[in-house]
């Protein structure tokens, strides 16, 4: 039986003549931090919405912890989501906001775990004010406090961070760090691939509706060409045993170190070379950060749907 | 359902609106009955028309002098406010998506938010009824009356010919009859309100859509020339019940009017259930 908490098949969804989602299909399992990753318009948020039942597919299916997902699903309960942004009743408290919001469900206040919530949130007096008083930041805090008020097993967060500043984006990644670490699955969507990157260890590359790649971040790291940063003792000898071995195309000298252009991009066998002809391997990592992979998936992605249309016209 | 209903019922009473839509309330009937007051005194012979002229002979007829005068517009708008509001109130705030990512069935959040505009109604209904007794009461006393005859009334038939009295119990029965016909008169509304707050995500949208329909419903029912078409409209039994004041009579179209306002909870109800159930939800 699969581990799969998030299963989403074959969905689309259009809003008249315009697609936002295509023939999309991922599972998240249990545990993982996955991440969907696009442009603004990549059809992530839309993706989400279905998958709370704020919105239903044009075709397809979604499930969550193996049922199928409808308006008002009995599995919302195990779920802790933050769609969009945190919105509340601007004209009562946010402590007031936390307890209408868990009572209107039906569960009484005795079982939802609101210390915990109130210490995430870390509002201090505040937490008594009226919400319309809050900045973005601390409604943003408020929004994480409720959505883990009923200990959710899988957080659905839709742009966590943003409208954020800088302090706040890192207590927010911090504590997504920390509630994967205590066994939550996360699903999360976002533009910002450094906070995918810091955070995600699946992600999902979406671009116009549909995927364009998925897997674990090195992966996808790994999967679009790449080059090699190494530094070592002797970069002069270095530069002439690499500018020899079959799966290297090219080496120059960069600063301190080499850029390395591997055929096969496989960092392990250059590290094994150069350990084993005696070098002092100082540094080596991929010069190509998540960035770069996604500017390539996409546009590798563009290319594939400009030719899949180019095919459709000739048939 | 009562969680829901306590909680939608917070969220709308503890809004400064509400406190100032008492203060209307409360203010305005005092105001009708101090102005009738004046001008009776004066002693210029101008006492007014109809209900606010009998209001002058006792304080318990002043309930239904204040809520012919304010149901026509001020509670329509009220009445329009609470409805329109309550889901599309929360749609504006953005915070409907997140009452919906909840195992709460759409319907029954619905029918909460409906349950609490209506229970507000009737509470402002209460209100304008009250606030009218009380200041009546302490202007003009506790008193019966005596309906004057035909010539007062010209255009009515029966007990008129002669004029009636009104005891006190007669009196305080009808008001409360009176206030509760009227309350039930915004049930239409209510439905249509609460239609129209699910059709879009602007709660002042719903609200000038709701009190605008009835207004012009109002307004084509003051054409006789539309013939029984006008029996359709929503507000067309709406003062119905004003004839247990002027004529001493029950009449029947408070009954029909009943009727008209159930058949239309049912079809605008209905309709904001169904649409509500499978709208995409973009707030």
């Amino acid at each position: 039986m699969s581990d799969a908490i998030v299963e989403v098949e074959g969905l689309w969804k259009s809003f008249g003549s315009v697609s936002a989602v295509e023939d999309l299909s991922f599972a998240v399992q249990r545990g993982q931090v996955y991440g969907l990753l696009g442009p603004n318009g990549a059809g992530k948020t839309t993706t989400l919405r279905i998958l709370m039942g704020l919105e239903r597919p044009s075709r397809g299916s979604t499930r969550l912890f193996g049922e199928r997902v409808t308006p008002s699903s009995r599995q919302f309960v195990r779920v802790g989501a933050m769609v969009e942004q945190a919105a509340f009743v601007p004209h009562l408290s946010g402590m007031r906001n936390l307890k209408l919001w868990w009572e209107a469900g039906g569960a009484r206040m005795k079982d939802a775990d609101l210390d915990g919530a109130l210490a995430i949130a870390d509002l201090g007096d505040a937490i008594d004010r009226r919400v319309k008083t809050y900045s973005q930041g601390m409604k943003q805090r408020l929004g994480f406090a409720r959505l883990l008020l009923g200990r959710p097993e899988l957080l659905v967060l839709d742009e966590p961070t943003n409208g954020l500043d800088p302090g706040e984006i890192r207590e927010i990644r911090e504590l997504i760090g920390r509630l994967s670490t205590h066994g939550s699955t996360v699903l999360l969507s976002s533009h910002h691939l450094s906070e995918v990157e810091q955070v995600c260890s699946h992600v999902l590359v979406m671009n116009h509706g549909r995927l364009v790649a998925d897997g674990t971040v090195s992966e996808l790291i790994g999967s679009a060409e790449g080059s090699v940063y190494v530094e070592v003792d002797d970069r002069e000898r270095a530069l002439a045993l690499l500018s020899n071995l079959p799966s290297v195309s090219k080496v120059q000298i960069q600063g301190d170190g080499l850029v390395v252009e591997l055929r096969d991009g496989r960092r392990s066998d250059l590290a094994a070379a150069l350990v084993g002809s005696g070098f002092r391997l100082e540094t080596i990592m991929p010069t190509q950060r998540l960035e770069d992979a996604f500017l390539d998936l996409l546009a590798a992605g563009e290319v594939a749907q400009q030719r899949a249309r180019e095919a459709e016209v000739v048939s | 359902m009562i969680a829901l209903i306590r909680t939608e019922f917070t969220k709308a009473a503890r809004r400064t609106r509400s406190l100032v839509i008492v203060l209307l309330l409360v203010g305005l009937p005092t105001l009708i009955v101090v102005a009738i007051n004046s001008r009776g005194r004066r002693g210029d012979g101008d006492q007014g028309e109809g209900l606010f002229r009998l209001a002058q002979q006792s304080g318990y007829l002043v309930p239904a002098a204040v809520l012919s005068a304010m149901s026509g517009f001020l509670l329509v708008v009220i009445a329009g406010t609470f409805a329109g509001d309550s889901v599309a109130g929360d749609a504006s705030w953005g915070n409907l998506r997140y009452l919906l990512m909840r195992p709460v069935p759409r319907g029954r959040l619905l029918v909460a938010k409906a349950i609490v505009a209506g229970m507000l109604i009737w509470a402002a209904t209460i209100l304008v009824a009250l606030a009218g007794l009380v200041a009546g009461v302490f202007l003009f006393g506790a008193k019966s009356v005596t309906v004057p005859g035909l010539s007062s009334f010209a255009g009515t038939t029966g007990n008129l010919v002669n004029g009636f009295q009104l005891s006190q119990g007669v009196l305080l029965v009808r008001v409360l009859i009176a206030t509760a016909y009227v309350a039930f008169g915004f049930t239409a509304l209510l439905a249509l309100g609460t239609l129209f707050s699910t059709l879009t995500d602007t709660a002042a949208s719903a609200i000038g859509a709701t009190a605008g329909v009835y207004i012009v419903s109002e307004i084509l029912d003051g054409i006789t020339q539309l013939g029984r078409i006008r029996y359709l409209f929503p507000t067309h039994y709406f003062n119905a019940w004003e004839t247990m004041f002027t004529d001493n009579r029950y009449s029947h179209d408070m009954i029909t009017g009943v009727i008209s306002q159930l058949v239309y909870l049912a079809v605008f109800g209905t309709a904001a259930i169904v649409w509500f159930r499978q709208k995409d939800i973009r707030s």
